[in-house]
């Protein structure tokens, strides 16, 4: 079923590219050898989790990576494909092999239709995209990493100022999957409007329901640009436990659970000046992240499994249900509903400095990233520096990890 | 007295004369970069440190079409799959690896060694108006050449200002100040012909950076054919279809 499922976009753009005229062939790509060094946390559930029992979950691990990246496009089908190689301390070298995007294209009516493994990128925010509903692309990455597409139908029509998307995402997976996995009909629609671009977006989510959302990007003068974003959901998909404090359980207790009519909205703005330095500022809101109160009700089963050290409970139990607890940093896309974010960055002739920073005003977390690009013309450097802090009971000081540093190096063909 | 009343009225008209021959002028001028409303030019663009060692090479494909419209695809390795569009004065662009349009400023337009607008920008007949400044000699060899003070018309240019020098005889461009809008002045341009008699095109344009590292950058055009794209492809959302449009 599930290959049958996986294989009918494929078939489609196949059958879709056999009937496109298009130039001839291309093909480029990347090889990008990076080394990552990661801090483990010395605070947090599962830092708490590994001190009681080493072993019982794996910590952020350095090592050194390998990604080789081809793009292949012509005749009506585009292909992009990553081979990554990793070796990471105290583990074996693991290669890994996935499909970024395998589509065809082509024109009929008026219309352009798209079918097979597709990125396709909506919104305007940076930090935070609440109606990138298709793609659902992974945001503030450490590197610019191309993304995985998502298997898709696609008919667009254009004209000078609209655009129409529709698309079905995921075909033929399982109701149940969760996130960007999750079965969905999905549609856009584009207005140019002079300096002003409108977005308005929908989609019906296999078991999440209908969601409505719209956004503009704004071009206020020559070095400013304003955007906002507005999404309205009947469900979300997010983990709840519903665990005593302190009891011990044989189980996970953070299970799949919805949250009902979040809103997700963000704003923000970009200013930039001749000598190319660009200040970026947003706020948002997740109405799908964990509320305070189940953060709090999280952070005292923390401090009660603790307490159960030193007593006749079994280390093991303690350990495993503390590792259990790291489950809700995965409950939704943000950890805590109110974000502040600012990105400072300067283009310099081939470097490219920046700064940013996210703060979460809840409970005064913030992650500070310092990175610096040099670009020539077949190779790219990059190197960086992000730390997790805040005070000691902020969820962002509680992560896996509390320093990363990165060294890559890109080499483009 | 008589006499330098007789010259300051001749010196009026003439000017008048002239002021009217501005549109013309450049759009004569144009004709050397832009033979159509609507072409396809192939542009390198080769950066030059200020010891004459290469810096760097770029290579972009220019749909550049009537009504201030151009679609820029960066070609090079290092930028492959990018696109911008600038559609009069509004800018869009799109990365390859989110293949999501996004809009940005004007002051994002990459004001680098060469920036956007000195690629996919390759007229002044409709952007600029002004005057004549006065007859000199210009350009190596040395020859007759009319200069012309033009200011921008819109908003959304690259350069608010520009100092323009015309072959007398033939109105080819010869050399340019370019002034930003803080009317510093930004890059001296030269323009390379295809003959030194009777030039019928631009071949390159050498652009010197005056604001920050003086580096000189080399536009040169490969190739120029006429080429009117689909009106889809000015959709700033169809920057994301691919393979690359064509």
């Amino acid at each position: 079923m599930k290959r049958a499922a996986f294989c009918t976009p494929f078939c489609i753009a196949i059958a879709a590219a056999a009937t496109a005229c298009q130039a001839a062939p291309e093909f480029s790509g990347q090889v990008r050898p990076q080394w990552i060094d990661q801090q483990p946390n010395d605070a947090g559930p599962l830092a708490q989790a590994v001190a009681v029992q080493p072993g019982i979950a794996a910590l952020p691990a350095s090592g050194a990576t390998l990604e080789t990246e081809l793009r292949a496009s012509g005749h009506g089908l585009s292909f992009v494909g990553t081979l990554q190689q990793q070796r990471l301390e105290g583990d074996r070298l693991r290669s890994h092999a996935w499909v970024n995007e395998l589509f065809g294209s082509a024109d009929a009516g008026g219309w352009q239709f798209s079918a097979g493994k597709k990125i396709v990128g909506w919104d305007v925010g940076y930090g935070f995209r609440p109606n990138d509903v298709v793609e659902q692309e992974t945001r503030r990455t450490l590197l610019s990493v191309t993304a995985e597409g998502r298997p898709l139908l696609m008919a667009e029509h254009f004209d000078a100022s609209t655009a129409w998307s529709f698309v079905l995402v995921n075909p033929g997976k399982p109701r149940d999957q969760r996130g960007a996995e999750e079965p969905a009909l999905a549609a856009r629609v584009y207005q140019r409007d002079g300096a002003v671009d409108w977005h308005g977006f929908v989609r019906y989510g296999a078991h999440t329901g209908a969601s409505v959302g719209a956004a503009a990007a704004w071009v206020a003068s020559e070095s400013v640009e304003l955007h906002a974003s507005l999404r309205m959901l009947a469900r979300a998909d997010t983990l709840a436990s519903d665990a005593p404090a302190a009891a011990l359980l044989r189980a996970n207790p953070w299970q799949s659970a919805s949250v009902s009519r979040p809103v997700q909205a963000l704003v923000g703005g970009t200013w930039t000046n001749d000598a190319q330095v660009s200040l970026l500022a947003e706020a948002w809101w997740d109405g799908s992240a964990l509320s305070d109160a189940q953060w709090d009700d999280w952070a005292a089963r923390n401090r009660a499994l603790a307490s159960l050290l030193g007593t006749p409970a079994p280390s093991s139990a303690i350990a495993g249900n503390l590792a259990w607890q790291a489950s809700a940093f995965g409950a939704s896309t943000n950890l805590r509903r109110t974000n502040l974010f600012a990105r400072l960055s300067w283009q310099h002739d081939k470097w490219q400095p920046a700064l940013d920073v996210l703060y979460t005003p809840a409970d005064r977390g913030r992650v500070v990233t310092g990175a610096i690009g040099w670009q020539g013309d077949r190779v790219r450097v990059d190197a960086g520096l992000r730390i997790y802090g805040g005070p000691s009971d902020a969820l962002l000081a509680q992560l896996p990890a509390r320093r990363i540093g990165f060294v890559a190096a890109t080499w483009s063909f | 007295m008589k006499k330098i009343a007789l010259f300051a009225a001749v010196a009026i008209a003439a000017s008048g004369a002239f002021a009217q021959d501005i549109p013309t002028l450049l759009k004569a001028a144009d004709k050397y970069r832009m033979s159509s409303d609507n072409m396809q030019v192939e542009t390198q663009i080769s950066v030059f440190n200020t010891d004459g060692s290469p810096d760097k090479e770029r290579r972009y494909t220019v749909f550049a079409q009537a009504k201030h419209q151009s679609l820029v695809l960066m070609q090079s390795p290092a930028e492959r799959g990018q696109k911008v569009l600038m559609l009069g004065d509004d800018f869009w662009l799109l990365m390859p690896g989110s293949q999501r349009p996004l809009r940005i400023t004007p002051m994002q337009k990459l004001l680098g060694d060469a920036s956007t607008g000195d690629i996919a920008t390759m007229s002044w007949a409709e952007d600029y108006g002004g005057s004549i400044a006065g007859e000199e000699r210009c350009g190596e060899p040395e020859q007759a050449c009319v200069h012309l003070s033009l200011n921008a018309a819109r908003k959304g240019v690259t350069y608010q200002r520009i100092e323009l020098w015309l072959g007398k005889a033939r109105h080819e461009p010869v050399k340019a100040d370019l002034y930003v809008q803080s009317d510093k002045l930004a890059k001296q341009a030269r323009f390379v012909m295809d003959k030194t008699t009777a030039p019928t095109a631009v071949t390159a344009m050498l652009l010197r950076d005056q604001l920050t590292n003086k580096k000189e950058t080399q536009v040169r055009y490969l190739n120029r054919k006429e080429h009117t794209v689909p009106e889809a492809w000015l959709n700033p959302m169809f920057l994301a279809r691919n393979p690359a449009l064509e």
